[in-house]
């Protein structure tokens, strides 16, 4: 055989391949026996052999600081887009559910209301899940108003009127539940806007949280640059 | 390796800004070397990795940890090099030569041999001279240290193919070192 039909076995050979090791590979045995003998192949095995260890001792070249904080930057950014396209959503979303809510109640206020209905509804006063929502917004509501300088004036603004859209949806479901405790609908409600002003500030935690994170990732980086 | 790939994906996609960052530093040096092996400029090196890590931020809720997340950076990485000097040399409207030119690739020939001490720097060069593929198959293989198997998943290539890009990467090199 010539010296190309033994190409990838060369190549092998060079990555440290070697028959002893691999019983039953008769190609590479041939390629062995073949190179023993050939001076053109062994000048390729000593210079790919050179070749391949200076390779592999090539010094890494460093990204530059700013790299990271570009990066993180953009990020930033991109959530920011990404969660003022979703706060409209939820609350129009959390607003449609409320009106349903209440034109059902208005709708059930109408005479025709029979006893059966009301022999189904749930007990008065009974939503339990609403205490739990409660407290997870309690605590979340400090949490963001701990961090609430990291936002810039604009966010804030969004975040605040959101948060009174949502506030007024709940007041309202609170008092058409106060007329008619058993209804479900209103109960549903109330809880839909819980829930959406649970993950609102969720986003508002999540969002001042990555700003100070990317705040100090760039005072960090201009540290460096200085040093 | 794979569960902490994932646990680690898992968290990015869960909006974990320390995660991401883990991810970046794990991975960054490596890569900028790479693409700056690739591409030969550092502000395209910058404008590239930067592309890259933003996609991977995108695309993590796709990744399912059938290969690691390293290799999964990789072969983000090399398609946006790759693209990258495709737009290159269209832009240069060169009229003759493949992307890959593989008439650039001389034939075997002996002696001369490599000399006993090659500069860091004459084999820079010589890497940079390179076309695209065979560039690609030799910085994993020779200087990255990957198997050709896993450069076959990076580059989407057969392992044969990797194996002979490198072959032809080293006797371009050879040549280029010898004179």
């Amino acid at each position: 055989m010539n010296c190309e039909s033994y190409e990838d076995l060369l190549g092998d050979y060079v990555d440290g391949a070697r028959a002893a090791d691999r019983p039953g590979d008769e190609r590479l045995a041939a390629f062995e026996r073949h190179l023993a003998g050939c001076a053109a192949c062994q000048a390729l095995v000593a210079d790919f052999t050179r070749i391949r260890g200076m390779a592999s001792m090539l010094e890494e070249h460093v990204p530059p600081p700013r790299l990271w904080a570009t990066i993180a930057a953009s990020i930033e950014e991109r959530r920011r887009n990404a969660f003022s396209a979703w706060v409209p959503v939820a609350v129009a979303a959390s607003l449609a559910l409320f009106i349903a809510g209440a034109t059902w109640l208005a709708w059930r206020h109408e005479p025709s209301q029979g006893p059966q209905q009301a022999a189904a509804a749930v007990e008065p006063g009974a939503v339990p899940v609403e205490q739990h929502y409660e407290e997870a917004i309690a605590g979340l509501q400090q949490l963001a108003e701990s961090q609430d300088a990291s936002l810039d004036s604009e966010t804030r603004a969004v975040l605040k009127e959101n948060l009174a859209v949502l506030d007024r949806a709940i007041s309202e479901s609170r008092a058409a539940l106060a007329d008619e405790p058993a209804n479900a609908l209103a109960q549903e409600s109330l809880l839909d806007a819980l829930d959406t002003k649970v993950a609102l500030l969720q986003d508002t935690v999540a969002l001042a949280t990555d700003t100070c994170s990317l705040l100090n990732a760039a005072a960090d980086a201009e540290k460096e640059l200085n040093q | 390796m794979r569960t902490a790939d994932l646990e680690l994906a898992a968290r990015c996609r869960a909006g974990d800004a320390d995660a991401f960052e883990e991810l970046y530093r794990q991975h960054a040096r490596r890569l900028f070397s790479l693409v700056m092996r690739m591409v030969g400029s550092a502000e395209d090196a910058e404008d590239l990795v930067q592309e890259v890590f933003l996609q991977a931020h995108r695309k993590l809720a796709g990744f399912r940890g059938e290969s690691t997340l390293g290799t999964w950076l990789y072969r983000l990485t090399m398609n946006h090099c790759l693209d990258h000097l495709r737009g290159r040399q269209a832009k240069m409207s060169r009229a003759t030569g493949s992307f890959d030119d593989e008439d650039a690739i001389e034939p075997v020939a002996p002696a001369p041999m490599v000399p006993q001490a090659i500069s860091r720097l004459d084999l820079e060069r010589a890497i940079d001279a390179l076309p695209p593929g065979s560039r690609a198959a030799f910085l994993l293989h020779d200087v990255e240290g990957f198997e050709h198997r896993e450069i076959a998943d990076i580059l989407g290539i057969s392992e044969g193919t990797s194996k002979s890009q490198v072959h032809k990467a080293r006797l371009k090199l050879r040549t280029l070192l010898r004179r």
